[in-house]
């Protein structure tokens, strides 16, 4: 698919969008919201695409359903570090996330996302040894090394049925927890997820 | 003893009007028999042991307020404004098509996508709706981003800097007038009404003219002073929203009366209740009794 382009399939007999950007105002967002005006059963709702991408609002919902996820908080200025910091305002990017290992590095990161202490932030404290990982989920199903949360995926597409989205999970040992969703780009899909995706859209039944 | 949880942010208490109406709800929730706190973004885990929260803090779906509201929906508390009022009160878009589905009255009103900006299609714009016309960015709040265009470069002017921030903008025939009524409805009933005198070197309620930032006048008017076909219109367009607390803005001229938005967390510091002291006593008991 071209970037920024979108796609409207219907299967189940509901109508799912396909697009690399769901965030709020975005042409998909709007597509969304008009078929949900029109009283179309369209796939996400534009609710679950704002849900998924205002990081705590996520969390919530993955963790009501069962899916581990990282601790979080709100703040103005300080934060526990090592950490992930989120914007969480109007001018925040759904895509950004700032690892953060000491004072120096933290200051500076929330000067940029709290555009100089105007908005709080979400943060997540981190295990020293914690990694970061991120995979691509496409309509709930993961390609090559991802395997170890293709479960999680599944679960995930069942919260917010959002065809095409990125995970970042934060891995401690062999534990994993979801720390947000975020958009991704045709460009950056495997070949494996990208012939995932072809299949989709051409209506291949999948056994 | 109910807890009312108020939740603010910095800004909201930075202004000195607003720290007193805060105040005057607390001190309203506390002689109804509650115990009312004000609850800061980094208090946000704190909803959950709350009764009922009402927000006073400028709300967006990307901001810590629909955190907030979600949080206390997610654990069944009662919330004024609701995650959906702000979805779609945050964005033009959604308000206007839910005012559409409704056959509210509004001003001729056009969505426009980036790929709808060509000249043609603006200049049929001009034809149908008229000169001048009013641009709108879709979170446009405090009038900001709204912008009156008198030409096809003036339009576009506007249009490419709006487009940076939304995909798909709002295009609305100009309807003149030196007021607007707001009519505050909670909970399908009328709240307060006022007059909003809009500034003779302006258009809207609030503008930065020569660097300087003018207001428009308050005056709260007594339901009595209020055409009733005004009155009928805000509710409806309330309805058409939701079932919480909203500020509709009406234009009536000649008794042709539109709706221009409707606001969810309207302001209540500025004197618009004053002829209607019961406001935050019937917000309170609407929180508890929902």
């Amino acid at each position: 698919m071209a970037r920024d382009s979108l796609a409207i399939i219907s299967r189940d007999h509901a109508y799912h969008v396909i697009a690399e950007d769901y965030s709020y105002k975005s042409e998909a967002y709007y597509t969304i919201l008009a078929r949900e005006l029109a009283g179309d059963d369209i796939r996400p709702s534009s609710r679950a695409v704002l849900d998924a991408f205002v990081v705590p609002v996520c969390l919530e919902r993955a963790k009501h359903a069962g899916i581990p996820v990282v601790g979080w908080g709100i703040s103005q200025a300080y934060v526990p570090l090592p950490a992930i910091l989120y914007g969480l305002n109007y001018f925040a990017t759904a895509s950004d996330y700032f690892v953060v290992q000491d004072n120096t590095q933290a200051k500076e990161v929330i000067r940029h996302i709290t555009n100089k202490g105007k908005y709080p932030f979400c943060y997540q404290k981190l295990e020293d040894t914690a990694t970061i990982t991120t995979c691509t989920a496409v309509f709930g199903q993961t390609t090559g090394s991802c395997a170890a949360i293709a479960g999680y995926a599944e679960e995930l597409y069942k919260i917010f049925s959002i065809p095409l989205v990125n995970m970042v999970f934060v891995r401690t040992g062999d534990e994993y927890a979801l720390s947000s969703l975020t958009p991704t780009r045709y460009t950056r899909l495997s070949e494996g997820e990208r012939a995932f995706l072809s299949a989709y859209r051409d209506h291949q039944e999948f056994l | 003893m109910s807890r009312l949880g108020v939740f603010v942010d910095r800004k909201t208490l930075s202004n000195a009007e607003q720290l007193n109406a805060l105040i005057h709800c607390r001190d309203v929730a506390e002689g109804l028999g509650h115990n009312a706190e004000f609850l800061f973004p980094v208090d946000i885990n704190k909803i959950p042991k709350m009764d009922a929260l009402f927000i006073r803090a400028r709300t967006d779906p990307m901001n810590i307020t629909y955190v907030a509201a979600r949080m206390a929906e997610f654990h069944g508390i009662p919330v004024i404004d609701d995650a959906n009022s702000i979805q779609i009160c945050g964005d033009k878009i959604n308000m206007y098509s839910h005012l559409l589905k409704k056959n509210v009255a509004l001003p001729k009103t056009v969505f426009l996508s980036k790929s709808d900006l060509s000249v043609e299609r603006v200049t049929g714009l001009f034809d149908t709706l008229g000169t001048p016309l009013i641009v709108k960015e879709p979170s446009t709040s405090f009038s900001q981003r709204v912008e009156k265009v008198m030409d096809i470069a003036g339009f576009f002017r506007v249009a490419r800097r709006f487009i940076k921030m939304s995909d798909w903008i709002v295009v609305q025939q100009f309807v003149e007038s030196t007021y607007d009524w707001r009519v505050g409805v909670l909970g399908g009933q009328l709240l307060y009404a006022c007059k909003y005198t809009i500034p003779s070197v302006t258009f809207k309620i609030q503008a930065s003219v020569n660097g300087h930032i003018v207001y428009c006048g308050v005056e709260s008017m007594p339901e009595s002073a209020v055409p009733p076909h005004v009155i009928r219109l805000g509710i409806d367009a309330a309805d058409a929203i939701g079932n919480g607390l909203y500020g509709v803005d009406i234009k009536n001229n000649n008794g042709d009366a539109c709706v221009i938005e409707v606001n969810d967390n309207p302001s209540l510091e500025s004197g618009e209740d004053a002829c209607y002291p019961r406001v935050y006593e019937r917000i309170v008991n609407h929180l508890f009794a929902a």
